[in-house]
């Protein structure tokens, strides 16, 4: 650890003054562009601009389409990758065939299997067969409501792998003997799931969790691959209604909805944080 | 002691090869597909979208007749993939290149230097990892806008090089280093910028690997920076955010496309594949 202040100027400067630049100070700049009409002579409007965001059905489409698909993909994501991490766990050595291949979509570009994506979900493609098969009659997986999901499929095929190594680490972590000791003194599995790997990964559990959210936020990537750059309304995503914004220079608008979805991201993941620090100390 | 080999081992072993044949299928139709004619792909392509109930697409699993047509055409007689394809090589190569200057030297700043505010800088650096880029994109345009710079590359580049959550990941991980390095190193004289290069660096090897990859596979799949930021200028656009356009136009080459873009992603996932697994392993993530 150095403790000399001046050593450590090379160091944080150049990253500190991007930082800075392009995120900190504007993010505070921003706040005045948010309570003023953006006119010539850009009066202050106190806090109309929100009521007019806030009042604007896009914006309410946007910003439910986001919360609602963040709300299935992000738990959907953190239980089956915890699922398939248990069950990676128990056919080590053997598994890294199978972790190379959950962890390589992440690596992959999305873009470039869209098409096969469009494909799959086609009204006469192999999903419908498979459905036809199964007795069940098709589905326009490409249009209104049901496009969600092909889209949280694609979402869920990218983002498993890295979900999975985080935990398949902090199962790793867990020594063998533990599990031992608790099989001699007659512990069931059951048991030991819950008394030992449980309360042993909560830390690594909430990362994932947080992780999945953030990236669930990130939603409009998929949406933009599937559905186009102008969507159907079920999957019109808050980054949707910033892009229309931006392009029509309104920029009032772009930094009231981004300051208010700022306001809500920062709510949930408090109300997260705070859960966990609940969560690990009823467990000590 | 020898494991029994019952029922539940086979099960599992089974489920999971289906899994991961399921997972890897997409890539696996791509580079089948690409090696088809363009007439045969086009004929193919144009079954899609039939609504009649009546109809069903072919069933269509591999090429009737290898062909390296599309590739000729994107290749050589036909430039438009080829050019968005360097524009995502330039923007990756310029992302990563500024990022391993800066993350790194960030993050050691963080971890093994004691200095005034250093704990509510990085506090700043987690709550910005935690906004979505809809939130961060607005101090970007507001900066990019002052300088200048918008509907240019530097838009896309600049604020990236920045990445919050690089940051972090590689911070966690010196953190975990033993402060005996360093006082090892300064024994010998070396100094800070001496300990960083020929130490830290190298120690860091599996978590910058990681970071470098994971960072590349963003790089290589950007869509919401060139799509806000280059509304106007559709020749700087990289090739991942064209895709659906390919598509739509039924040019009977975009399986090529996408699988000689998906080619680079691959061979990055072999070459880091170990680091990832190591640098993520090791590094202290809570």
């Amino acid at each position: 650890m150095y403790t000399r202040k001046r050593y450590v100027i090379p160091f944080l400067i150049p990253g500190m003054a991007g930082l800075l630049l392009f995120y900190i100070v504007p993010f505070f700049g921003g706040i005045w562009y948010s309570v003023t009409d953006g006119s010539f002579e850009n009066a202050f409007v106190g806090i109309d601009n929100y009521r007019n965001v806030w009042n604007n059905p896009m914006f309410q489409l946007g910003l439910k389409n986001t919360l609602e698909l963040s709300v299935i993909c992000a738990p959907l994501l953190w239980i089956l990758s915890f699922l398939l991490s248990l069950l990676l766990n128990r056919v080590r050595p053997a598994g890294t065939f199978f972790r190379s291949s959950v962890l390589l979509p992440y690596l992959m570009p999305s873009s470039a299997v869209l098409i096969i994506w469009l494909l799959w979900f086609d009204f006469g493609g192999p999903v419908n067969h498979l459905l036809n098969a199964l007795g069940a009659s098709r589905v326009q997986w490409l249009q209104g409501g049901e496009l969600r999901f092909p889209i949280v499929l694609m979402f869920l095929w990218k983002n498993l792998g890295f979900c999975v190594i985080i935990f398949m680490a902090a199962l790793q972590a867990i020594p063998e003997a533990l599990y031992e000791y608790a099989t001699l003194e007659g512990a069931s599995y059951a048991q030991q799931a819950f008394r030992i790997t449980l309360p042993l990964i909560v830390p690594s559990a909430f990362l994932v969790f947080i992780l999945a959210w953030i990236n669930a936020f990130k939603i409009f990537k998929e949406v933009y691959f599937i559905g186009g750059a102008y969507p159907d309304e079920p999957v019109y995503t808050l980054q949707n209604y910033m892009n229309n914004m931006y392009g029509k220079l309104n920029y009032q608008n772009v930094t009231t909805a981004a300051y208010s979805f700022a306001v809500i991201v920062f709510v949930l993941f408090g109300i997260l944080f705070w859960i966990q620090k609940r969560a690990q100390r009823g467990l000590n | 002691m020898q494991k029994k080999r019952g029922l539940g081992f086979f099960l599992l072993r089974g489920f999971l090869v289906i899994m991961a044949v399921l997972i890897l299928l997409p890539m696996i139709q791509t580079f089948l597909y690409s090696f088809s004619s363009i007439g045969e792909m086009k004929a193919y392509m144009k079954t899609r979208g039939n609504l009649s109930t009546e109809v069903w697409m072919d069933a269509h699993l591999s090429p009737n007749m290898f062909s390296l047509g599309q590739y000729y055409r994107i290749l050589i007689t036909d430039n438009t993939v080829l050019r968005l394809f360097v524009n995502s090589v330039f923007y990756s190569v310029m992302i990563l290149l500024g990022q391993a200057v800066l993350v790194p030297t960030m993050s050691f700043a963080l971890s093994k230097f004691r200095f005034p505010g250093r704990d509510g800088l990085f506090f700043i650096i987690i709550l910005l990892m935690l906004l979505p880029f809809q939130v961060t994109m607005v101090p970007n345009v507001l900066t990019l806008r002052a300088l200048g710079l918008t509907d240019t590359v530097w838009a896309v580049i600049l604020p990236l090089w920045f990445s919050p959550f690089y940051i972090f990941l590689v911070r966690q991980f010196m953190v975990g280093l033993p402060n005996e390095l360093l006082e090892a190193a300064s024994i010998d004289g070396a100094g800070p910028g001496r300990t960083y290069l020929n130490i830290i660096l190298p120690v860091c090897r599996p978590i910058l690997g990681a970071a470098a990859a994971l960072s590349f596979a963003d790089c290589w799949n950007l869509v919401e920076q060139p799509l806000t930021y280059l509304t106007n200028r559709m020749d700087l656009q990289p090739l991942s955010t064209m895709f659906n356009q390919l598509a739509k136009e039924n040019t009977g080459f975009e399986f090529a496309g996408a699988a000689l873009y998906i080619l680079p992603a691959l061979f990055i996932y072999l070459f880091f594949q170990e680091d990832i697994l190591s640098g993520l392993q090791l590094t202290e993530l809570k």
